[in-house]
């Protein structure tokens, strides 16, 4: 099967304030009924310090998309087949060393400048002049010391998230052994002269024998000083997501808290680093309301605190109104409407976009009168080059089953894949949302 | 927009037809065993002294945190489990209603002879756990459950026609064709069809399940539905399909549902009434209009007010609680939210397991704790292994640190070495009070403030 170049922005203009663009990204499975397009042609870009909502049903590729960031999707039987992920890492500010000063803007990150052409522009930075990363062919070695630094996920369910058999504290602390090596010695003052078995137990590289010549003196005084070092810093994580006296909590295990307890685990955990990327992958949906409130003012609040981009993936429509600054809405391994949050729930595009709106109960409908989109998720087994949304959809004409609209903009960055607002030019008819035709 | 749901509009929603069912201080204890001889060493609250009614044809919503007993209640009432105390009856007659309600207003010790045995009767043909084998068969096809999770409550090696059909034959209303005639019926009742037959759950997606379930439930035309969370695992478009539905088959085959659910945008668009369940007891019930426009409790606010609706301003804060549920093995005394609550009083019901719980999430203290003895619920000693940490303790109940009205709760504070000695203001249970006709809140304040 030859695959065809994926089209989408690659090559054109990409905005430089993005720290992580989706090019084109096409994520297919093998299954014995044939092959799922479970991913197939996404583009958006994320921008620095914002938060972008991507919602869709169950199935339409949202995870799937958000995993593929740090490929965490199984290969086989998932298979890449296209495009890819770009991502521009920061690195730590010199001038106040990752503190946040007035050169940083009080995020202690700056952008980092190509390596290839020094800032300049050239073809690999897209001509941003910054360092661009395709994270979809990175060296899996290069992509290890990305993960849970510059890009961090939070999962769906914290209770299987975490690992059950570590406490918090070494949960944590991993995330600092494996990316703040060099730290973790400089606070502990071993950075002169560090003896390579502390290097090696720092690194989280030691050996059987290694860890019982440790465990004796002369290393076993300087060993304990690294381990309070770090639960300084663990300590430290915690208390930034508001866990009530963190010393305790440090030495639990994942079963002793409550859901809303364990999440706050796991944004102290992915926080630990300050990363430039935040991946949420619906993370209250597990959670109460009154928890679930809560977890969201903290991810706001963090977010304001850190800047740091986050890819926030829901289903829940409301959340996403109050979490997100920009929304793309997903369907069927696409992304059909794209656009600034006011603009999606004041002026959704997409027919799609409109009945799930129109789907969530609210005050204003009446008993038993949902406006429901009729019918299910199709199946993406070979999807036929027509509108995926054709046959929910209650406007389509003849066109939309022949032809495969693409996102296209329209005024003020609102982009959408509709042929109701991007009329193709060759149609003997066109869809219109005054005219229902079904 | 101001619209609101008019619960007048729906049919069947009369809010005095007759009461199909009757829940009357329904308890529900779980023992917690321990050891290797399983001593039960003590008893997890699921539902805690519970009564309301359903009438006949309409919607009662069950909405509450996970763990505050909704499911258990969905259980009971099903008769899936029997209570510890207390009962679900059903069928009561008018008269039969308030003789029941009569007799159990009376303490147990004081009833006469005569009352004991018209207990007695009504008990055995109406109170669900206690029915004959006749009765008992009636029941089941009088009420049936649909579960949240539809692949986990169909039986994976049945076709449709046998899961839909089970109900028929088990009560032998039909066999052979004509039963595959009645699942067909049901089918295309629920929107599926003859094509679906010959299927496994596994053919289909979330929502058909949930048809299937449905199907299943109203085959014996039953009188009441519970339905547990019947769309939390459904996306909106598929939910807002099976609300629909149900409305639909609730309009058509006259059907009582307890709806249980942890949405409360569901619930405002499903329930006529609204019963709140915190911890084990109810904290507010009322019409649909009343707990959404009138809330009474401050749990009911702060439930309203933390989820989130799209109609709502974005930019408002989403009003959040501190703390979390505390331990259903030993419920907090008097009312039980006043532990998170935003507009606790001194009478709300602070004790001595209020310090325990401070002291946890306090760093160093919690670790010299030794032993607490208890008296009672409201009078206690904590022994300290340190004098400092119990010096601070001193000081910290009667500083800012804890909550004003705890500090006035609290009648004595003496220490004593390592042993602080506290007593709190002894404080009953909050019972349900009605606020307005139909409407009960169980709250010490008549009209609970709004939270700062």
């Amino acid at each position: 099967m030859t695959l065809a170049p994926a089209p989408g922005p690659a090559g054109n203009a990409v905005a430089t304030d993005s720290v992580a663009s989706v090019v084109g990204l096409r994520i297919h499975f093998e299954s014995k009924a044939g092959r799922v397009y479970a991913v197939d042609g996404v583009d958006f870009d994320i921008r620095d310090g914002e938060t972008l909502g991507l919602v869709g049903e169950t199935g339409c590729g949202k995870s799937v998309t958000a995993r593929s960031f740090l490929r965490l999707v199984p290969m086989p039987p998932g298979i890449h087949a296209g495009g890819s992920v770009l991502f521009r890492p920061h690195q730590r500010c010199q001038h106040c060393s990752g503190a946040g000063c007035e050169v940083c803007e009080g995020t202690g990150r700056l952008p980092t400048s190509c390596s290839k052409c020094g800032g300049d522009g050239c073809p690999v930075c897209n001509g941003t002049g910054m360092e661009t990363i395709d994270l979809s062919t990175l060296p899996e070695k290069n992509l290890r010391e990305i993960r849970g630094d510059r890009i961090a996920m939070i999962f769906q369910d914290p209770a299987k998230a975490l690992n059950p058999a570590l406490t918090v504290r070494n949960q944590i602390a991993e995330v600092f052994y494996q990316h703040r090596t060099t730290d973790v010695l400089e606070r502990a003052g071993l950075d002169t002269s560090p003896n390579p078995l502390l290097r090696r137990h720092v690194a989280q590289r030691s050996r059987l024998l290694e860890r019982a010549l440790l465990a004796l003196p002369p290393l076993r005084s300087r060993r304990q000083k690294i381990e309070g070092v770090v639960d300084d810093m663990v300590a430290a994580a915690l208390a930034e997501t508001q866990i009530p006296n963190p010393i305790k909590v440090m030495e639990r295990y994942p079963h002793e808290l409550s859901g809303g307890m364990k999440q706050r685990v796991m944004i102290a955990q992915a926080l630990a680093c300050n990363p430039d990327l935040l991946i949420a992958d619906e993370p209250t949906t597990a959670l109460d309301v009154t928890v679930q409130a809560r977890i969201i003012e903290l991810i706001k609040q963090l977010q304001g605190r850190h800047k740091s981009a986050v890819l926030y993936i829901s289903h829940d429509l409301s959340l996403v109104r109050r979490v997100c600054d920009r929304v793309a809405v997903m369907y069927a391994g696409r992304i059909v409407e794209v656009g600034t949050t006011e603009e999606i729930f004041a002026n959704p595009l997409h027919p799609y976009t409109r009945g799930l709106l129109a789907a969530i109960p609210s005050r204003t409908h009446v008993r038993g009168q949902l406006v429901a989109i009729k019918g299910t998720v199709p199946e993406l087994i070979e999807p036929p080059p027509s509108c995926r949304f054709v046959e929910r959809c209650s406007y389509a004409v003849d066109v939309c089953a022949e032809i495969d609209p693409t996102l296209e903009g329209t005024e003020d960055g609102h982009e959408v894949a509709c042929f109701i607002h991007n009329p193709p030019s060759v149609a003997a008819e066109l869809p219109s949302f005054s005219r229902r035709t079904s | 927009m101001t619209a609101t749901v008019e619960p007048a509009e729906a049919p069947g929603t009369s809010l005095h037809g007759e009461i199909a069912i009757s829940v009357r201080d329904l308890h529900k204890h779980f023992p917690i065993r321990e050891g290797a001889l399983q001593r039960v060493a003590g008893h997890i609250r699921a539902i805690d002294g519970v009564s309301f009614d359903i009438r006949r044809g309409e919607t009662v919503g069950l909405v509450g945190e996970s763990g505050c007993g909704k499911t258990t209640l969905g259980r009971c009432v099903s008769g899936l489990t029997d209570p510890t105390v207390g009962g679900v009856y059903f069928d009561l007659s008018g008269q039969d209603h308030d003789r029941l309600d009569s007799i159990l207003a009376v303490p147990e010790a004081a009833r006469t002879e005569e009352m004991r045995r018209e207990l007695e009767t009504l008990e055995t043909s109406h109170r669900v756990d206690r029915l004959g084998k006749q009765e008992w068969l009636r029941y089941r096809r009088n009420c049936q459950v649909v579960f949240q999770d539809a692949f986990a409550s169909l039986n994976p090696r049945q076709l449709v026609r046998e899961i839909v059909g089970r109900p028929l034959k088990v009560h032998k209303e039909a066999s052979g064709d004509q039963l595959t005639e009645r699942v067909v019926e049901l089918l295309e009742r629920v929107g599926m069809g003859r094509q679906h037959l010959y299927r496994y759950p596994h053919q289909f997606s979330g929502g058909q399940r949930q048809r299937l379930s449905i199907a299943r439930a109203i085959a014996l035309d039953p009188e009441l539905i519970v339905l547990d969370e019947p769309t939390s695992a459904l996306d909106v478009s598929v939910q807002a399909q099976i609300l629909n539905l149900l409305n639909e088959l609730q309009r058509e085959l006259h059907l009582t549902f307890l709806f249980i659910t942890h949405d409360l945008s569901v619930v405002r668009h499903m329930a006529d009434r609204v019963v709140v369940m915190y911890l084990g007891k109810i904290s507010e019930r009322g019409t649909t209009g009343d707990i959404f426009d009138d809330a009474r409790h401050p749990y009911t606010h702060a439930l309203l007010r933390s989820s989130p609706d799209v109609d709502d301003d974005p930019e408002a804060a989403l009003v959040t609680l501190e703390g979390s549920v505390p331990d259903p093995a030993r419920p907090p005394q008097g009312c039980r939210f006043h532990t998170r609550c935003p507009v606790a009083t001194p009478i709300c019901g602070w004790e001595v397991d209020d310090v325990v719980r401070w002291l946890e999430d306090e760093p160093g203290m919690f670790d010299s704790l030794t032993d607490v003895a208890r008296h009672d619920e409201f009078t206690a000693e904590l022994h300290f292994s340190d004098e400092d940490a119990a010096g601070q303790l001193e000081a910290a109940l009667s500083s800012e640190k804890v909550p004003v009205e705890a500090r006035e709760a609290l009648i004595e504070l003496r220490r004593d070495g390592g042993t602080v000695q506290v007593s709190f203001q002894m404080v009953g249970e909050v019972e349900l009070t009605e606020r307005k006709p139909g409407h009960f809140a169980a709250c010490v304040h008549e009209r609970a403030p709004e939270a700062k």
